[in-house]
């Protein structure tokens, strides 16, 4: 039980990516393999949110910060969870919005000149 | 941090991942792709990255959701189905469970799941956590790292995102002929779905989204949101409007020229306070020189205004670049109908 509740969130972040790549490389239509990608991204951001998690800790904000008195309370860092990977990632989501939408232009274009979105199809017209 | 909680929202997830996968239905693959996304936020929010969870809600489940959608509708729904197991197939499959029985053996080296003393909480993070309040006097550690420990990294993402918009309109963007667009203005649009209930509904919600999306861009210093979630967040009333009124509607509110020019402004926004510190004698992003500016201010506080400065250049960049995706996609690139 205990193993299950420590070790579960690295069992999903690599099936999620196992996933995502199988969809990468196996699947024939072009959205697909877009979404499979996002996938891939959000494992991603699984493993290193799990990383900053901390035991009987709280969101990364300091309590009373302002006002009167905010620099004169000690602020352990046992109290809040780890900040750095969720900066980290969340540049990444917008980042990877805006990569999907780069996607969608190219896949667009695509349709535009060859009438499909399945791979086998476009490589028979090339 | 609940974990029956975690548990059954990962189970969820991996429900839903294989759903998106499987479905033979470009459409259906998007919505569920969006309900993939909301139940990644609860997770993220779960784990008390409430930042990570607020920013998935608004732009995975919201935005890219309605990308997605977009571009599904410009081309086809339909898969080709194919039951059949082709070597690409089994290639997949290899690597796939390849990859991961790797990353099974190396999952034993990992320390503890919320672990405290765990490598990646011990060095650096401990540094941010104790002195955000003495150095910056901002107590959302996520937006002092992210506009001012790290002020860099945000401003190169910045410029990637800009990049995106930029690379979006170079793909897809075609104007039309001057006597061809004559031609569409005598023909008239007029325009087929729209529903005067869901027209009233948007319309009252619109100004609620702007004021709430300009209160997370003020008030991230103090409680989760920021620059990038304000941002996706303005962009998305413009894109309800778009959605339920039609393009040109919006083009007159938000024309092209205007949305090119305010990406470029928060872009430049960004830079351009990075700049003021470098002329007034500090390194480049370094905030407390702006207090010999900024009227009554210490050099604490003037980080603090710095980094709501560049907090506004962040959320106007990030609206002018959804707004332009958003109306490409939907248009094919002529700016003529959208959705």
């Amino acid at each position: 039980m205990e193993t299950i509740i420590t070790d579960y969130n690295y069992w999903i972040y690599i099936l999620l990516m196992m996933i995502g790549l199988y969809a990468m490389l196996s699947q024939n239509n072009l959205v697909k393999k877009i979404i499979g990608m996002s996938i891939f991204q959000t494992a991603i951001i699984v493993f290193y949110v799990s990383i900053g998690a901390k035991k009987d800790a709280t969101i990364p904000i300091i309590e009373h910060g302002h006002g009167h008195g905010a620099a004169s309370q000690a602020i352990s860092a046992l109290q809040y969870v780890n900040p750095l990977p969720h900066v980290l990632m969340l540049t990444a989501i917008v980042v990877a919005v805006s990569t999907l939408g780069v996607a969608l232009a190219i896949i667009l274009g695509i349709h535009r000149q060859y009438g499909t979105l399945e791979e086998d199809e476009i490589l028979e017209q090339i | 941090m609940i974990w029956q909680l975690d548990l059954i929202i990962l189970t969820l997830i991996i429900l839903c991942a294989f759903a998106t996968i499987s479905v033979q239905d470009l459409l259906s693959a998007a919505i569920i792709f969006g309900a993939y996304s909301f139940l990644m936020c609860l997770l993220w929010t779960e784990m008390g990255s409430v930042d990570v969870g607020f920013t998935e809600a608004a732009v995975g489940a919201g935005v890219g959701t309605v990308f997605c959608i977009a571009a599904v509708f410009q081309t086809t729904r339909k898969v080709k189905v194919d039951h059949q197991m082709n070597p690409s197939k089994f290639i997949g499959l290899l690597a796939a469970s390849f990859i991961g029985i790797v990353l099974l053996i190396a999952q034993g080296d990992f320390p503890a799941w919320a672990d405290p003393d765990s490598p990646a909480s011990r060095y650096l993070s401990p540094h941010f956590i104790t002195n955000t309040i003495a150095e910056t006097s901002v107590p959302n550690i996520v937006t002092s790292v992210l506009a001012d420990y790290r002020g860099f990294d945000t401003m190169f993402e910045t410029a990637v995102i800009f990049a995106a918009g930029v690379a979006v309109f170079a793909i897809l963007r075609r104007g039309r002929g001057k006597e061809e667009n004559d031609q569409a203005v005598a023909a008239g649009t007029e325009d087929v779905n729209q529903d005067l209930i869901i027209q009233w509904i948007c319309r009252q919600l619109v100004p609620f989204m702007q004021l709430f999306a300009l209160y997370v861009v003020a008030h991230g210093h103090h409680s989760p949101g920021g620059g990038f979630q304000g941002g996706v967040i303005l962009g998305a009333s413009f894109i309800l409007l778009q959605l339920t009124y039609d393009l040109k509607t919006v083009l007159q509110r938000m024309s092209e020229r205007w949305n090119v020019l305010l990406g470029n402004l928060g872009v430049f926004i960004y830079a351009g306070i990075g700049l003021l510190c470098l002329v007034l004698g500090a390194n480049f992003l370094d905030y407390s020189v702006l207090s010999k500016i900024l009227p009554a201010t210490s050099p604490i506080m003037a980080r603090s205004h710095g980094m709501l400065g560049i907090e506004i250049g962040v959320a106007i960049a990030v609206m002018a670049i959804m707004i332009g995706i958003y109306t490409n996609l939907s248009s094919h690139g002529d700016h003529e109908q959208g959705l």
